[in-house]
C-alpha cells in the first residue's frame, strides 16, 4: 500500500502552488455573460465559430466592458461547437478543434465576427452593414446582463466590411471602437470592419 | 475544501442561470489555479477555463441528481487541460507572443519561501509526466481525495497513488538538492 | 435587328427582370416609400442586363434607407455604383465572384486606380481578390497615397502573402493611424514586417516569363 507522503518539502511545494491567482472579473463576466445569450445561439450558425476566436486582434481600442461582452459572443458560439460531444472521463480523450475552413459551409456563410455596442437606454439594437445588406432584421443583438451592452455574432467574408448600429429602429450609429468609413454616395455614420481570412 | 451548495448545481441544471453566475463566480478562482498549474500559461489556463464552464453549461442536462459537483467540474476541466497540454506540446516550437510564462508574474504568496523557490517549483512540475502531475495536483493543491481524483480521471486508486508518489519523490529529490 | 429577335430580347429582359425582382422582394420590401423602390427595381433590371450582380445594389439601396438618403441621393448612388461595378467588371473579368465585383468598386471608389486593381487581377488570375482589394481599400481610406498602398499590395501578392497577414496588416495599420501614426509610414513599417517572413522575391527570368 503506498501511503500519502505529505513531508515538509512537499507540503511547501503544494502551498507554493495553491495561492488562488489574481481572478480578472472580465473572464467571470465573459462566462457568466455567456449563459445568458447561449441559449440565444442557433448551434448551425455558431458551427463556424471555433477557432477563428483565438485571434488576438479582433478589432481596434479594445478595452473594458465592450470588449469582454464581444468575446462573450465569439466564446460562447465557440462552445456551442466544442460543447457537443464532451465525453467525461476518459483519459485520452481530445475533442478535435474545428476550424471555419474544416466546415463546408463555413466559406459561403463567411467568419463569424463577434459585434458589441454600449447603449444602457436603447430598446432595440441591430447590426446593419454591407455583409449582411443592411437588413435591420438580418442581425438582432442581445443586450447581456440586465443593462450590460449589447452583443452579436455577423458572419463576414474575410476583406473589408462597412458597418454601423441601428438603435432603436431609427438611429443609426457608428461604432466607437472602429475606424470610421468614408462613404462618399451618401456620408453619414459607419464604421470599418476589416475580416481576417480563417 | 468547502464545496458549493449542492443545491446551486441542481438549480444550474435545471437552467437557472442565476445559479450557473454563482457556481462560476465560485469556482472560478480555483479552476484558474489548476488550469495554470497544469498548463504553465496564464493565456492556456483562461482559454481551458473558460472551455470548461461552457462545456459545463452544455452539459448540465447529463449531470445527474446524486452526483458531487466538484469531481464533476474538475473532469471536464481536467480534460480540457490535457487537450490544451497536447496542442501545446505540438506547438511548443513556435513563441506565442503575450502568452507569458506564468513564472513571470509571480504571486505574492510565492515570497513566503523565495520566489526562487517558488519558481523551482514550477519548473520541476513542467518536467513531470502529465498525468504525475495531475495526480499531484488534484491530491496536493486541490485537496481531493484519492476517491475523487479517480471520478475525475478514470483512473484506478493505486495506479494513481503511484502517479502521486512518483511526482512526490521528484519534487522531493530535486528541492531538497535546491535546498543544500 | 429583326422584329422576332426584337421581341425575344424584350421578353428574356422581362423575364430577367421578373426573376430580379422576385428574387429580392423581401429585401426590398424594406423600402417603404413606392418611388424609392421603383428607382431599386428599375437599377436591379439594369444592372442585369449588364450581367452585374444585383446583390450589391440591393446593399447600396438598404444603406441609403437606413442612412434615411433622399431619394435623389439613392438614385445618384446607385448609378455610380452601376458606374464603378462596370469598371470592376471590365478589371477583373466575367468569371469575378459578386463579392470581388463589390470590393473592386469599392476600390475604385477610394481612389485605388483601374491600373492597380488590373494588375492585382493579373497576380492571381484563378482566384478571388476580394480580400486584397478590402485590404487596400481599406489602406488608402486610413490616408495612405493610393500608389504607395498599390506597390505594397503588388510586392505582397507576388511573394505570396496570406490572406491572414494581409488582414492583419490592414488592421495594424488601422491601428497605427488611430495611433497617430502618418499612415504611409505605417503602412512601410508593418508591409516590411510581413515582407521579413516571406520567401525573397522571384528572381527576373521568373518575373518575365507571364502566362499569356
Amino acid at each position: 500500500m503506498i501511503t500519502d507522503e505529505r513531508d515538509e518539502v512537499i507540503d511547501r511545494a503544494a502551498r507554493s502552488l495553491s495561492a488562488l491567482p489574481m481572478v480578472n472579473p472580465m473572464a467571470v463576466l465573459e462566462i457568466t455573460a455567456a449563459a445568458a445569450v447561449h441559449r440565444s445561439m442557433r448551434p448551425a450558425r455558431a458551427r463556424a465559430v471555433l477557432g477563428w476566436f483565438r485571434r488576438p486582434s479582433l478589432s481596434l481600442a479594445s478595452t473594458g466592458l465592450l470588449m469582454a461582452a464581444a468575446l462573450v459572443v465569439g466564446f460562447v458560439t465557440r462552445a456551442a461547437l466544442t460543447g457537443a460531444a464532451e465525453t467525461l472521463g476518459t483519459q485520452t480523450s481530445e475533442h478535435p478543434v474545428l476550424t471555419p475552413a474544416a466546415d463546408a459551409g463555413a466559406a459561403s456563410r463567411g467568419v463569424p465576427v463577434p459585434m458589441v455596442y454600449d447603449a444602457k437606454n436603447a430598446r432595440s439594437v441591430t447590426v446593419v452593414g454591407d455583409f449582411n445588406s443592411w437588413d435591420p432584421a438580418a442581425t438582432p443583438m442581445t443586450r447581456v446582463g440586465v443593462d450590460g451592452p449589447w452583443a452579436a455574432t455577423v458572419f463576414a467574408k474575410p476583406g473589408r466590411h462597412v458597418y454601423a448600429f441601428l438603435v432603436d429602429g431609427t438611429t443609426l450609429v457608428a461604432d466607437p471602437r472602429s475606424p470610421r468609413a468614408r462613404d462618399n454616395d451618401y456620408g453619414g455614420d459607419a464604421s470599418v470592419l476589416m475580416v481576417p481570412t480563417p | 475544501m468547502n464545496e458549493i451548495d449542492p443545491a446551486v448545481p441542481l438549480r444550474a441544471r435545471a437552467g437557472d442561470e442565476k445559479a450557473f453566475i454563482e457556481i462560476v463566480e465560485y469556482y472560478y478562482p480555483r479552476c484558474l489555479r489548476f488550469a495554470r498549474n497544469m498548463l504553465g500559461s496564464d493565456q492556456d489556463a483562461e482559454e481551458a477555463v473558460q472551455d470548461a464552464f461552457v462545456r459545463v453549461f452544455d452539459s448540465f442536462p447529463r449531470f445527474r441528481e446524486d452526483a458531487r459537483f466538484d469531481p464533476w467540474l474538475f473532469r471536464i476541466l481536467a480534460n480540457r487541460c490535457r487537450t490544451i497540454h497536447a496542442r501545446s506540446r505540438r506547438h511548443q516550437s513556435l513563441i506565442e507572443y503575450g502568452d507569458l510564462p506564468v513564472s513571470a508574474a509571480a504571486a505574492p504568496e510565492e515570497e513566503e519561501f523565495g520566489a526562487d523557490w517558488a519558481e523551482e517549483v514550477r519548473v520541476i512540475l513542467e518536467t513531470l509526466p502529465v498525468e504525475q502531475k495531475e495526480a499531484f495536483l488534484l491530491r496536493h493543491v486541490e485537496d481531493l481525495s484519492y476517491e475523487d481524483i479517480a471520478a475525475v480521471t478514470g483512473v484506478g486508486l493505486s495506479a494513481l497513488r503511484m502517479r502521486v508518489k512518483r511526482a512526490c519523490d521528484t519534487l522531493r529529490a530535486r528541492l531538497t538538492k535546491v535546498e543544500k | 435587328m429583326t422584329t422576332r429577335t426584337s421581341l425575344l430580347t424584350i421578353a428574356a429582359l422581362l423575364v430577367a427582370a421578373a426573376g430580379v425582382a422576385g428574387a429580392q422582394d423581401a429585401r426590398l420590401a424594406l423600402i417603404r416609400d413606392n418611388a424609392t423602390r421603383d428607382v431599386v427595381n428599375a437599377q436591379l433590371v439594369s444592372a442585369s442586363s449588364m450581367r452585374l450582380p444585383a446583390e450589391p445594389f440591393v446593399s447600396k439601396a438598404l444603406e441609403g434607407v437606413a442612412k434615411k438618403a433622399t431619394l435623389k441621393s439613392i438614385r445618384s448612388a446607385m448609378a455610380a455604383l452601376e458606374k464603378r461595378m462596370k469598371t470592376a467588371y471590365d478589371l477583373l473579368g466575367p468569371s469575378a465572384t459578386v463579392d470581388e465585383l463589390a470590393a473592386g468598386a469599392d476600390a475604385i471608389s477610394m481612389g485605388v486606380s483601374e491600373k492597380t486593381i488590373k494588375q492585382m487581377r493579373d497576380r492571381a488570375p484563378n482566384r478571388s481578390i476580394a480580400m486584397e482589394l478590402g485590404v487596400i481599400t481599406e489602406l488608402v481610406a486610413r490616408g495612405v497615397p493610393a500608389k504607395k498602398a498599390a506597390a505594397m499590395m503588388l510586392d505582397l501578392m507576388a511573394r505570396g502573402a496570406t490572406g491572414v497577414q494581409l488582414t492583419a496588416l490592414g488592421r495594424d495599420v488601422q491601428g497605427d493611424v488611430a495611433a497617430g501614426l502618418k499612415p504611409d509610414v505605417a503602412l512601410d513599417l508593418r508591409g516590411r514586417g510581413v515582407l521579413s517572413l516571406l520567401p525573397p522575391p522571384p528572381t527576373v527570368s521568373n518575373v518575365n516569363v507571364r502566362p499569356r
